[in-house]
């Protein structure tokens, strides 16, 4: 009898993850379905398998122009929000800054804000200053909703920082430059890394925020597929959405194999 | 087979050393010590009596407000920690998580730049001697708190320091482990004869190890001495009472008498004791049962524990005051509970306290 009352609270237990895992993948799942599905429009249910929304995705220049750009902005705010995010979270954590709990929330305020506001006030700010939307206006505005990101995270992980190892470090012999190499970097690196896997995402998927600091004809991804879809909802969307989610999933991979993210610090 | 290559220890002086934190309250007040080398020499008190902190300050970590720390003859009092050259095992072991066994051996020896192959070679003597070899490539998380204990003094001994500190390093360990730990740590010391300053609360641990002690009290060193002196000799109040048990009598010293609160003269020699209100202390071992009628102080029997080789007896006196008294257990059956008994001990074994 208690066997059965154990079986039946696993079986809950496995719907339970399973519903979870349907309810996050089932998006993927359906933009997967019309990216395959020959149909030259949207819609439900499929009628076969073809690749060629793939195809005119790749072979499209609009689309490859933006997704380069795309890529190349979020790999930039990816490395200037690890080394902002990082950097702020060890002078908030570490440098007794009077203060340092207001400037936490002031950081961390581009989460709380529409983007859509931070946007355009980014927009009015670059009019202003009579620039004509730079490609690094846009990297200034993406890096500054991701290095919240950044500096929680890390923030995560100092907040569980033994120091005395940063002293035994010292008493052994090293200085205060190489305590940081040696000891303090190591071990923050994987909240800064975890973190930036959240800046290239946010940066890759910007939307709102690029809409405003974009310039005609160097527009990023998601841009161009907005202003596609007005006139054209066919599979190539759900094909360049596609691709949009593997690249965001093997530059997790690749962060995860080449540096290691899961390692001792526990987040 | 023996290291011909055995550090110099040396001398640790602190003169006149005093820190506060946040302008409060003296966590180290005016404490001045001299160590001498190859000394075992522990810092034993109650919890928040500055015993790390003056620890810290040897090391390094902290900066004294006043006073100066002498290690060898130089003034060490401003140099950085990383340039200290001491050994520190911290009680959480500090180890580095990101890296081996082997590696957190290593690290002080990289620091010195020192070639590879003595590196490797120091790093398998240094696990050896706490024996740890096979260990080299397991990571501290995977090693339990013994170990990971050994590998933190296996860190700090192989830079050979002149002086280790240790700040209550066995605090950690169950009372098994820690027993043999301090066997093992007083082995390790004697062989590399390294100047050693070990904190703790706890005072057997201290009394067992160490060659000196300095008895701490909020931030103040109450007495420094041998193990031994510490216990029989206690000058202070707060020092008779911190180590082990004792039996405190307060009153007056009259014409070279001493006459406790309710009038009686008890047996006790004023050796340089100043007239007027004193106090003076007596070991339960060193009390002994007497017939009512013939004791200095005369009391009923209230319990018996029985401790293996003796039996400690409590026993309820006039004025609500109770005493203890060992006996060495010889076999026979303990005194029934309710005995009317006297207590009496030589007069050379009641120690004057002062104030
Ligand atoms: N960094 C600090 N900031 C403020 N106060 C401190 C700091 N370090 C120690 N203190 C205070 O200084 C006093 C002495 O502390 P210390 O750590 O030296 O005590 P301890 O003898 O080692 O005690 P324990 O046995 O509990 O470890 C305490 O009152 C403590 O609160
Ligand atoms: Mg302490």
């Amino acid at each position: 009898m208690s066997a059965r009352s154990v079986d039946a609270g696993r079986l809950a237990y496995y719907a339970l993850n399973g519903a979870i895992i349907a309810f996050l993948l089932a998006p993927i799942a359906i933009v997967a379905v019309f990216a395959l599905n020959p149909t030259p429009y949207i819609s439900f249910p499929p009628v076969g398998v073809t690749g060629r929304w793939f195809v005119k995705f790749f072979a499209t220049d609009d689309f490859m122009v933006a997704l380069w750009l795309s890529l190349r902005v979020a790999v930039v705010v990816l490395l200037l929000s690890m080394l902002i995010g990082g950097a702020c979270a060890l002078a908030l954590a570490r440098g007794r800054l009077p203060g340092a709990r207001f400037l936490t929330a002031f950081f961390m305020s581009p989460l709380m804000l529409p983007a859509i506001l931070t946007g355009l006030a980014l927009f009015q700010v670059f009019q202003l200053a009579e620039l004509d939307r730079p490609v690094w206006g846009l990297i200034v505005g993406h890096t500054l909703v991701a290095v919240p990101y950044v500096l929680r995270t890390t923030l995560a992980v100092l907040a569980n920082f033994d120091t005395r190892v940063e002293e035994a470090a010292a008493s052994l012999g090293a200085s205060p430059m190489r305590v940081f190499v040696e000891v303090t970097l190591p071990l923050i690196r994987p909240g800064v890394i975890a973190g930036g896997i959240f800046a290239f995402i946010v940066s890759f998927d910007q939307f709102p925020i690029s809409l405003f600091l974009v310039p005609p004809k160097g527009e990023t991804l998601p841009v161009v597929l907005f202003n596609y879809m007005k006139f054209d909802l066919d599979g190539a969307i759900a094909a360049a959405s596609m691709v949009s989610i593997l690249l965001a999933l093997s530059v997790v991979l690749l962060l995860e194999r080449v540096i290691g993210l899961k390692a001792y610090v526990k987040l | 087979m023996t290291d011909h290559s055995l550090p110099a220890s040396a001398d640790i002086r602190l003169e006149g050393v005093s820190k506060s934190f946040d302008g409060k309250v003296k966590a180290v007040d005016d404490v001045s010590l001299a160590i001498a080398p190859g000394e075992f020499f522990s810092l034993l008190g109650p919890s928040g009596c500055g015993k790390t902190t003056s620890l810290r300050m040897i090391a390094g970590f902290e900066a004294p407000d006043a006073g100066r720390i002498r290690v060898g003859g130089a003034d060490i009092t401003d140099v950085p920690v990383h340039k200290r050259d001491m050994g520190m095992v911290f009680q959480s072991y500090a180890l580095f998580p990101h890296r081996t066994v082997a590696e957190n051996v290593a690290f002080g020896l990289r620091m010195r730049s020192l070639p590879r192959e003595e590196i490797r070679r120091r790093v398998a003597a240094a696990l050896k001697q706490v024996a740890l070899d096979g260990y080299e490539d397991r990571r501290p998380g995977q090693l339990s708190g013994g170990q990971q204990q050994r590998v933190a003094l296996a860190r700090a001994i192989v830079i050979r320091p002149p002086v280790l500190l240790c700040d209550e390093p066995l605090g950690a360990l169950d009372r098994k482990l820690r027993q043999s730990m301090q066997f093992e740590l007083k082995q390790l010391q004697k062989e590399l004869g390294v100047t050693l300053v070990f904190v703790t609360h706890d005072q057997e641990e201290a009394l067992a190890m160490s060659d000196r002690i300095a008895v701490m009290n909020a931030g103040r060193v109450e007495q420094v001495g041998a193990p031994a002196e510490i216990y029989d000799r206690p000058r202070t109040r707060f020092v008779a009472d911190f180590i082990g048990e004792i039996n405190l009598f307060d009153g007056t010293w009259d014409g070279g008498r001493f006459i406790a609160g309710d009038g009686r003269s008890l047996p006790a020699t004023m050796n340089g004791a100043r007239p007027g209100a004193g106090a003076v202390a007596v070991r339960p071992e060193k009390a002994r049962i007497v017939a009512p009628g013939e004791g200095a102080v005369a009391g009923r029997i209230e319990s018996a524990n029985f401790l293996g080789g003796q039996v400690l007896y409590r026993i309820a006196a006039s004025g609500d005051r109770h005493m203890l008294a060992k006996e060495t257990n010889m076999g026979a059956a303990a005194r029934p509970v309710g005995t009317e008994v006297g207590l009496l001990w030589n007069e050379a074994d009641a120690v004057v306290l002062e104030g």
